[in-house]
Formats: structure tokens, sequence, C-alpha cells
């Protein structure tokens, strides 16, 4: 959960204000759109192409986005976007505040949570990991640039349906390997990639409440390290996938015994790792290490 | 729930091994910690060792290092900056315990914004005893016996010293060497209880049972037994809470620190009424 941060929100509320004025003069010039996490700012820049500046607040490959604390240069993005995209499940909810604070009836909110129908009791809030997200996503922002900018629906609907083609090849790769390696038995340490992992066919064998532990930062319980250490001492799994974002000591201590009893490992990124990658060639590239790992044709893969 | 599965538990006999050895020295420790009225420079320097424990997240060196490193270092400050008279310790004691914990904010900033180490604050602040690396042990153990044979050979004059201080002069004892010594030792104490229970805790380890065991016993000697005997059972005890807790919470658990804690108040509760009883037999014996 991100921390509490009340006097720098207050103080970027307070800013954002005064520059909500001034958002209302610009519109012949690119729409300006904002993606809280850098794979949404990517799909809207596929999506919108030259019509649009895409700002990407979450970016950093080295920062746990969970930890992420607000700044005045954000909530001035927040306030001059004609489109935010959001995730939703507390994920960045810190979001919701600037964006009540700085009223805007031209600014379209998309929330990925709400467009995919999902409770707030949703355990794992990485939406972006389940292979059925995207294209939803693509096709609501097709709609809301649209609607900002109607001159050009063709092209931004036809950038939806270009993108979600492009998925393709990782749909591909992902129904091989399910078909080729099914039921494969994965550790992980936090639910990032577990939407991915189960579109895999995969079984993951790590206890939900170890994952949520190592997500927020809590004590871990001593039974559940346990159950983990036994995943990899025993051999029950034959792949190791850990989240590079969040690491501390007992994720580090669960890769090295992971890596003296010879499972393969994968490490995966929480946001989509810059630059170099797409949304699409990112996805595909994790699957495609998963594969290797499991294949034993790579033993491990940073 | 605690049986074998207890016992042959990797991370519970990891806290058993350092959570035990943490408890033993710091009791000990608190036990002249308290006689000489210096409980605030001793959480002072649990505080403190903070910043050195998120340093040792931020460049990834052992915890422990961290924490023992940082307690000397406002060990030798707080005692290079010296003051005699009580009111003026506390306050040098507050002033460096307000940088430390500020050095400790960007730190902890600095863990959480460059590195990938989330939940950094919890870990340091509060303890997270079941994920302690077993490869810690040796130097935890090591450590810790120093601080026991470095408080045994300042036993005497450590007393002698809280107990009458003039009479320590006329035998030529030097206060600010002997001093220092202790603020080393009670460095030690802090940051091996700092990286089970974490740093803000730790005080409850160092002071709780050594003030308890001063309200039962008359002689330093007893004391110091049933300080250790306290300290032993309150962290003991949190651990097998902490680890029955998994199976009365949705499976989470509960932090051990707040079951140690708990004990140790329930302790010192307990050994007021239990004191003034014994007292009151020796009286009646005597």
């Amino acid at each position: 959960m991100p921390p509490n941060t009340t006097t720098s929100r207050r103080a970027a509320i307070g800013l954002a204000l005064t520059l909500a004025g001034l958002s209302q003069a610009r519109a012949a010039a690119p729409i300006r759109a904002l993606g809280l996490e850098n794979q949404y700012a990517d799909v809207i820049r596929q999506i919108g192409g030259r019509y649009v500046t895409v700002g990407a607040v979450e970016s950093n490959p080295n920062v746990d986005p969970h930890e992420f604390e607000v700044s005045p240069k954000v909530a001035r993005q927040i306030a001059r976007a004609a489109l935010v995209v959001e995730n939703g499940l507390g994920y960045d909810n810190w979001a919701d505040k600037i964006i009540a604070a700085v009223p805007n009836p031209q600014r379209r909110v998309i929330d990925v949570q709400h467009l995919l129908g999902l409770p707030d009791s949703t355990p794992n809030p990485h939406l972006w990991y389940a292979p059925a997200t995207m294209p939803k996503v693509a096709q609501a922002i097709a709609a809301a640039l649209t609607g900002i900018d109607p001159a050009h629906a063709a092209t931004f609907h036809a950038n939806a349906q270009r993108f979600i083609a492009a998925l393709a090849p990782w749909n591909a790769a992902i129904a091989a390997f399910k078909a080729r390696y099914p039921a494969t038995p994965v550790a992980v340490t936090e639910p990032v990639a577990d939407a991915l992992l189960q579109a895999l066919g995969m079984r993951i064998e790590t206890p939900f409440t170890l994952q949520a532990a190592i997500m927020n930062g809590t004590d871990p319980s001593p039974q559940d390290v346990a159950t983990q250490n036994a995943l990899f001492t025993g051999h029950k799994v034959k792949l190791f996938v850990y989240n590079q974002q969040v690491t501390d000591p007992l994720t580090t201590a669960f890769l090295d015994l992971a890596r003296r009893n010879h499972i393969p490992v994968v490490g995966v990124y929480e946001t989509m790792p810059t630059p170099g990658y797409t949304y699409q060639s990112w996805m595909l590239a994790e699957v495609q290490a998963m594969q290797r790992a499991v294949s034993g044709r790579a033993m491990v893969t940073k | 729930m605690i049986g074998a599965a207890f016992f042959s538990n990797g991370p519970v006999q990891v806290a058993l091994i350092i959570g035990g050895g943490a408890a033993l020295v710091s009791a000990v420790v608190g036990v002249f910690t308290v006689l000489r009225g210096q409980s605030f420079a001793g959480h002072a320097l649990a505080d403190i060792s903070s910043a050195g424990g998120s340093a040792a997240l931020l460049f990834g060196i052992r915890p422990l290092a961290g924490f023992l490193a940082m307690a000397a270092l406002g060990a030798g400050g707080m005692e290079a900056i010296g003051a005699r008279q009580i009111r003026e310790r506390d306050l040098v004691t507050g002033i460096v315990l307000g940088a430390g914990l500020g050095v400790t904010a960007l730190l902890l900033y600095l863990d959480m914004t460059t590195t990938s180490a989330s939940g950094a604050a919890n870990t340091v602040m509060f303890g997270s005893m079941f994920a302690i690396a077993p490869s810690t042990i040796p130097l935890a153990l090591g450590v810790g016996a120093l601080a026991l044979a470095m408080t045994a050979a300042l036993y005497r004059p450590l007393l002698l010293i809280a107990i009458d201080p003039d009479l320590a002069a006329i035998r030529g004892i030097d206060p600010r060497l002997i001093g220092l010594a202790h603020l080393l030792v009670l460095a030690i104490a802090v940051a091996l209880s700092a990286m089970t229970i974490g740093a803000i805790l730790s005080t409850a380890l160092l002071i709780g049972p050594a003030a308890a065991a001063l309200r039962l016993a008359t002689r330093p000697g007893t004391a110091i037994l049933i300080a250790a005997a306290i300290g032993l059972c309150a962290t003991w005890g949190g651990i097998a809470l902490a680890y029955d807790s998994f199976y009365w919470t949705p499976g989470h658990g509960w932090p051990v620190s707040v079951f140690v804690v708990m004990i140790v108040l329930a302790a010192y509760l307990a050994a007021g009424p239990l004191g003034t009883a014994l007292a009151r037999r020796r009286m009646a014996g005597s």
C-alpha cells in the first residue's frame, strides 16, 4: 500500500488546484494523456499516435510502485491531462484524491478495475498481467480519445485493432506453453505475474498469504516461509518467478535457495522495462523467458 | 499447535536462537542501564541504530553489521559530547537521537526509491524475526558473547559507579572510561534486539525485564538472573504465540514483536505486587 504522505499530498493538491485553470485554455494542441503506470501509457501511445502526448508516472524499474509517493510534478501532470488511465484496486488510489481535487469536466478517467468490473476485494491488483485486460483497455482508450477528438475517430479505432492484433504472438506463445508444459508447478515471491502464470496453466504453489506479506512489506509467517523453502529443497516446483522490483532479505534468501537447488529462475518486472519494450514485446519476452527456463535451455534468466 | 512442527521450522529455529541471544544480552545489560538511570540513552541508541539498519539495506550489507556500527557510533557521539548532569545528559541524548532518526528517514526514503527494498521501514523499525538469514547466527552469537564478557569484566566498577560514584572515584575508577565501555555494550545489546524486534521496540527488551527484575530482587546478581529469565520467556513465548497466531488469524500471522512487548509489559506489571509481597515476607523474616 502507498504510504501516507498527507502533507506532501496536500501541497501537491494545492499546486494542482492553481494549475487547473491553466489546463482549460489548451485544446487544439495534441491531447495530453497520462498513464499512471508506464504499461498503460505505452498502450495510449500506440492508440493515440501523433495526436496525443503521453506521460507516465510510475516507470522506474528499481522502485516498487506500491511505495510510490506523489510529487508536485505528478499533480501538475494529472491536472493538465485530458485522459488518465489508472489501474485501481488501491494500487494507485493516491491519484483519485488529486483527480477529485482538480475537477475538469473535459477530463476522461479510465479506471481499469471498473472497466473489468472487478470488486474492491480482488486480492491481486496486477491487472495488466492478465491477457484479457489490455484489449478492453485499448478499446476504452480509443473510445475516450474519440470523445476528446472526434475528427480522428477512425485512426484511434484502427490503432486499437492493430494493437489487439499485435498481441497475437503473445497469446500464441501462451497457448503453446500451456499445451507443451501443462500444470507446471511454480513458486513466486509476490502475485505480480500470477495472472499470466495462471493463463500459462501453471500451478502456483506459494501460499497467497506469503505473496501478500512480501507485496505489502509485512512480516511473513514462519509456516509460509517453511512451505516455500520446502518447494525448493524438495524440488516440488519447476520454476521460480520473482519480482525484480520488490526484493528484500527474504526474497534474496529464496533466490539463493532456488539456485542452490537448481530450480530455474525468471525475474519479472512490475512496470514495463524501458527503453526498448512495448507492452506486447515485454509480455512476449517474459513468456519466452519462462519457456526457455522450463525447457532447460536457460537455467537463469534475469 | 506447538509441537514438532514448531521446532523443526527453519525460520522459527533462527528466531529462537538469535532472539534468545538478543534477549539474554539485553536483559543483562539492561540491569546496569536501569541502575545507572540510562534508559533514555538505551532507547536513543536503539533508534539511532535504525539508521545503520536502513543503510545496510541500501548498500546490501548484513543488517546486524549496520545496526551495530550505527549504535556504536551513536554511543561514541553521546560520550564525546559528554554531559555530567542528568538533565543535560537527557538533552544531549535527545539531540543525537533526533539527528539519528532524521538520517534514518532519508535512508529509508532512498531504500524504497533507489533500491527495490519495499517494506524497509517495517523491517527496520518493528523487526522481522522470521525473515532473518540463518547465516547471521554466528555473528549475532559472537557479538552477544562479547557483550556478556565485557559486562562480566565491567561488573564491579559499573555497579560501584551506579550505586556510589564518590566511592568509585576514591577507588580510582575512571567514570568516563567505564561509561564509554558500558555505552558500547549497550550499543551491542540494542543492535541485537533492533534486528529481532525492531529498532523502536528494542527498548522493551532492554528496560522491561531489568525493571521487572529490580522490583523483585535485592541483589544485582539475582536481578540479572531474573531479568535474563524474563527476557528469554518473553522472546521465546512471543515467537511461539506469533507462530500460533497463524492458525487463528486467516493464515496471516501477527508480528512477533507485539507478543514479545506484551509479555514484557505483563511481567513488569506482575512484578509490582509480587515485589511488594516478597519485601513484606523479608521484613517479617528478619
